[in-house]
């Protein structure tokens, strides 16, 4: 399951910001929004757009998002997302 | 609510990183758009003057389904398309929420003047220094990005233009704003005698004045911003009072 959210949040990134943006960055769990990539503040927004289409209600980034100021965000590293989003799908899943 | 972000530079994601988590969280039905010509919107040649971006303010509503009237939130030249909204469709506005914003009156023009003036210094500088080219060159992808995208928006359409050309709100203008407004502006922020203009001639205007604070409010004070916009509202900040968006 790890490998999957990485994957595909990674799809995801490479959606939002065109794969020629990413030319010779390989995007892992250390890989920073705004250092590594250069994702725009409102990149994230489209980002985080399409997290919610896809995993919906199991995985609240409104509350995640809250909680951190923007600086924090664009600092955050994509393996802190993917934590977040296993976190919230495993309790999910949990539930039943 | 619905947000109304500031010009060139500014998008809805000032407003998602800020105010519109903690306000849904909180029960506040909450809008989020990129103005015409900014963020992710299309970017047609014309259509940039506040009174446009009111209708397109409205159009959006009229998109979305949403028939009751809402509380607009306007960061600096959001402020103003959220005033003009207020003005052209009073029946769909039930507040506004202005941040460091000056809408009309003697204040409001200069301020004006001054963005006009300063955009057009910025739109030459961009096509002329070939800033975006000399930034990809250094490696700064996402800076050159954002010049790129600046310098289409003031060299490519007519916004500088339609700023400078129609009528700025007068002070029988904001006399005539029936709806309740909330105003906070930054103390040493060349804004401050705009906002005791609109104290003056908006008849239901509460005004916020936060200390050692400019034009950054929505930034750098977004606590006691948020704070204050859910006092205003009648909102209990853990959402036991729901009022609508």
């Amino acid at each position: 399951m790890p490998d999957d959210v990485l994957a595909q949040l990674t799809k995801m990134i490479e959606d939002v910001v065109g794969a020629d943006v990413l030319l010779g960055v390989e995007i892992t769990k250390e890989t920073t929004f705004s250092d590594d990539i250069g994702l725009e503040s409102i990149e994230f927004v489209a980002l985080a757009d399409r997290l919610r289409q896809h995993y919906g209600e199991r995985v609240d980034l409104v509350g995640f998002l809250a909680e951190m100021d923007i600086d924090e965000i664009m600092a955050m590293s994509v393996g802190r997302l993917v934590d977040h989003i296993e976190a919230s799908v495993g309790l999910a899943a949990d539930r039943g | 609510m619905v947000f109304v972000h500031g010009l060139v530079m500014d998008n809805l994601s000032s407003f998602y990183y800020t105010l519109a988590a903690p306000l849904a969280a909180a029960g506040v039905g909450t809008i989020l758009f990129d103005l015409r010509g900014h963020g992710l919107s299309a970017r047609p040649d014309s259509g940039y003057s506040p009174l446009d971006g009111a209708r397109d303010l409205v159009a959006i509503l009229d998109e979305l389904g949403v028939e009751e009237p809402v509380h607009l939130l306007g960061n600096s030249y959001g402020g103003v398309v959220a005033m003009r909204t207020a003005l052209l469709a009073p029946d769909r506005v039930a507040g506004v929420v202005l941040v460091e914003a000056a809408c009309g009156g003697a204040a409001g023009e200069l301020w004006f003047e001054d963005i006009v003036n300063t955009l057009s210094v910025a739109a030459l500088g961009l096509e002329f220094d070939r800033t975006q080219d000399q930034l990809v060159t250094l490696g700064q992808r996402k800076i050159a990005r954002l010049a790129g995208n600046a310098s289409a928006l003031l060299n490519g359409t007519t916004l500088i233009d339609d700023l400078g050309s129609g009528p700025a709100l007068s002070e029988q203008d904001l006399r005539n704003v029936t709806c309740r407004v909330l105003g906070v502006f930054g103390a040493e922020s060349e804004l401050v005698g705009a906002a005791a203009e609109l104290a003056e001639h908006i008849p239901r205007c509460t005004l916020h004045v936060i200390p050692g604070l400019g034009h950054t409010v929505l930034r750098e004070a977004t606590d006691e911003l948020l704070a204050t916009v859910l006092d205003w509202l009648g909102v209990d900040r853990v959402g036991m009072d729901r009022m609508p968006g």
